[in-house]
């Protein structure tokens, strides 16, 4: 009995260490975006594509899209696929939620009607790839949601700089998406600690 | 009616139409181009037109309440005024002058229109006029229009080339508005304002701002005394008034009940061209009422309907009637006829509209009746005795369509009955009709190409006591603002 039990416990600490060394193992990818003929490298999506043979199950928690002042906010907005996006009117004044297409895909374009200040309606995204937020009545408004295939992915700032935590280690395919400029991809190592990517976008 | 060669040259004119606007699709680059309004907001033009300068729902609104946001107006605003004095000086005063604001940008916006006409062939012997003319009328016009805080308004407008839509080339529009002086009385918001200065009357469809190149020949209709059967006397009725043309008054009005009732009634000249003809002054009223027909009452409330694909304006139907007196003076100082005084004609305008707006369909029309006191002056006696009225009646339907948001049809058939006019010779039959399809194409919100087509039924009499032409026109040009 006793050995028994000084084996489960043996076998709870390797399993304990197991993890904490999984956890250890864990990095993050940080580095800076610059542009070329585009005027900011802020709001640009970067993420980790698909890692085949992984998936990866949609959050229960969903992401809140806005309308302030005639804008959506964020402007742009990534997603791990199957998430539910709510999408608030916060202004005075009706406003509407539709896209064209998918990443060119029009028949997953879709209309989410109008709703007035306070109220939301909300959407699961299943589709990779990125939708053109618009609203048919203030053809100003724009936004974009990128759906992508890993949960490790992060917008620029204003400074085009990026943190993408709790990436496993291992190598990856690196992409970007941005509004006025073309898509970029790279491969980049994970280790331990961060790894650090410099990533170009060109108009 | 268009010969084969008219026929030929009318294909052709479409046809280079059509590559212009193929054109102006492709080849555009995308332009931020924004009028005074919408560099205030930040926003497109089609926030507040469905087919610029015609208002949506939502421009109503903002224009009924002094050029401001329905709602939270200073949350939108992105070009923040310039203080004339703090808010709290508002204690100080009479001891201050009272706060204010102006524009915190020169609110300047500019618009041209320039279109190209082409016309059936006149008839030999009633003089020579070109078929095609290019780019006229050729306007362009300045405008500006704001508010001075929250509860003061203005507009001015002014067409600096010659042919200017509704003001033959100067200003139109320079008016200044107190908006909701009826608070103050303790009234529901938005029953009382008032206006001073040179506007357009509170017409039921303007003349100012129609999308049509063409205006409405009722509103444009003058009363002259015709060629009665010879009496040998004659008659006096010659009455230059029109609806159409701006005023100089005062005029008070409103819009209670969220703007679904509207009222006005105004004090003008009786013109605009120069001083006052005359001492007396003319009156002008209408009122209209808004039937909104949405089922969701949190939709009819709403500024502008919810939609299930977007805002939309509301289903409605607006029924209105309108109402002008005035006296026309002649003979002042006894200049024609030195053996009388002044001959004083009473006038009067009235009339009713309709407007029914149900998705991208809207219809609309008006039926007006004129009627000038007319005299008959007997040159050889000396006398002058009251003679029969000089009256006229018509008006006009049309119907708008948006096949798309930025492609609007229509169709509209004016008719006038005007039994002085064929006295005078100016029309073949007492009434004349015309109908009028045309094409709106929204190359970008604050660009258009304007296409119509103006058909009479009245044909050429060269050989009649009195000729006249009345030509079948087609007319196709570009209308850009910004």
């Amino acid at each position: 009995m006793k050995t028994i039990s000084r084996l489960v416990l043996a076998v709870a600490g390797c399993v304990a260490l197991a993890g904490m060394a999984f956890t250890a193992q864990a990095g993050e990818i940080k580095g800076k975006v610059s542009v070329q003929g585009i005027k900011s490298a802020a709001n640009i999506a970067v993420y980790v594509d698909e890692i085949a043979g992984k998936t990866f199950p949609a959050p229960a928690e969903h992401v809140v899209i806005d309308q302030i002042k005639m804008s959506f906010v964020p402007k742009v907005t990534v997603v791990l696929k199957g998430t539910t996006v709510d999408f608030l009117n916060s202004d005075p004044v009706g406003h509407n939620v539709y896209w064209p297409s998918i990443s060119g895909n029009k028949k997953l374009q879709h209309n989410l009607g109008t709703w007035p200040k306070g109220q939301k309606k909300p959407f699961q995204f299943n589709d990779l790839g990125v939708a053109s937020l618009l609203c048919n009545v203030h053809p100003e408004m724009s936004g974009y949601l990128v759906v992508v295939a890993t949960p490790y992915f992060a917008v620029t700032g204003k400074d085009g700089s990026f943190e993408i935590k709790g990436v496993p280690a291992g190598t990856y395919t690196l992409k970007t998406w941005s509004e006025d400029g073309k898509p970029t991809t790279q491969s980049i190592t994970v280790g331990e600690g961060a790894a650090t990517a410099e990533i170009t976008v060109k108009k | 009616m268009l010969n084969k060669k008219g026929g030929g040259l009318l294909l052709t004119a479409a046809m280079l139409a059509g590559v212009f606007v193929y054109m102006l699709f492709v080849s555009a680059q995308r332009a931020s181009a924004i009028p005074a309004f919408a560099r205030k907001y930040q926003t497109s033009c089609t926030t507040c037109h469905s087919n610029y300068p015609e208002l949506n729902d939502f421009g109503e609104a903002f224009k009924k309440n002094g050029f401001k946001f329905p709602k939270d107006d200073e949350v939108f605003v992105k070009d923040a005024p310039v203080m004339l004095g703090s808010k709290a000086q508002k204690e100080a005063f009479p001891g201050a002058v009272y706060p204010g604001e102006i524009p915190g940008s020169i609110p300047l916006g500019f618009r041209y229109s320039g279109f190209f006409t082409m016309n059936n062939k006149r008839p030999m012997g009633l003089g020579y006029t070109p078929r095609t003319d290019m780019f006229t009328p050729n306007t362009f016009t300045i405008i500006s229009a704001g508010s001075f805080g929250q509860n003061i308004s203005f507009w001015i407008d002014d067409d600096v080339s010659t042919g200017g839509s509704g003001a033959d080339g100067g200003l139109g529009d320079g008016y200044l508005k107190f908006n909701d002086l009826g608070h103050y009385l303790k009234l529901p918001k938005d029953t009382l304002n008032v206006r001073f200065g040179q506007f357009e009357l509170d017409l039921p469809f303007s003349e100012a701002r129609s999308v049509y190149p063409s205006g409405y020949d009722i509103f444009d209709q003058v009363s002259v005394a015709g060629g009665y059967p010879p009496t040998g006397l004659l008659p006096t009725t010659n009455n230059p008034f029109t609806l159409g043309a701006p005023q100089r008054g005062i005029e008070i009005g409103g819009y209670p009940n969220d703007g679904n009732f509207s009222w006005s009634i105004a004090v003008v000249n009786g013109s605009n061209d120069g001083l006052a003809a005359r001492n007396s002054k003319d009156v002008y009223a209408r009122i209209s009422q808004k039937f909104n027909l949405e089922r969701d009452s949190a939709s009819r409330k709403d500024v502008q309907a919810a939609g299930p694909t977007g805002p939309r304006d509301h289903t409605s139907i607006r029924v209105g009637a309108f109402y002008y007196y005035g006296r026309n003076v002649q003979n002042i100082g006894s200049q024609t006829y030195s053996y009388l005084g002044a001959i004083r004609e009473p006038f009067y305008r009235v009339g009713t509209d309709l407007r029914f707006k149900y998705r991208h369909a809207e219809l609309f029309g008006v039926l007006m009746y004129a009627h000038d006191r007319n005299h008959l002056i007997d040159t050889e006696a000396g006398t002058i005795a009251s003679g029969l009225p000089v009256t006229y009646s018509g008006g006009f339907a049309g119907l708008n369509y948006w096949l798309y948001p930025w492609m609007i049809a229509s169709l509209r058939y004016d008719a006038v009955n005007s039994p002085a006019d064929y006295y005078n010779g100016m029309s073949r039959n007492m009434t004349r009709n015309r109908i009028t399809p045309g094409l709106q194409i929204l190359v970008r919100s604050n660009i258009k190409v304007v296409t119509e087509y103006q058909r009479g039924w009245e044909q050429p009499n060269p050989d009649g006591p009195n000729p006249f032409f009345r030509a079948n026109t087609f007319v196709t040009g570009i209308d850009y603002s910004f």
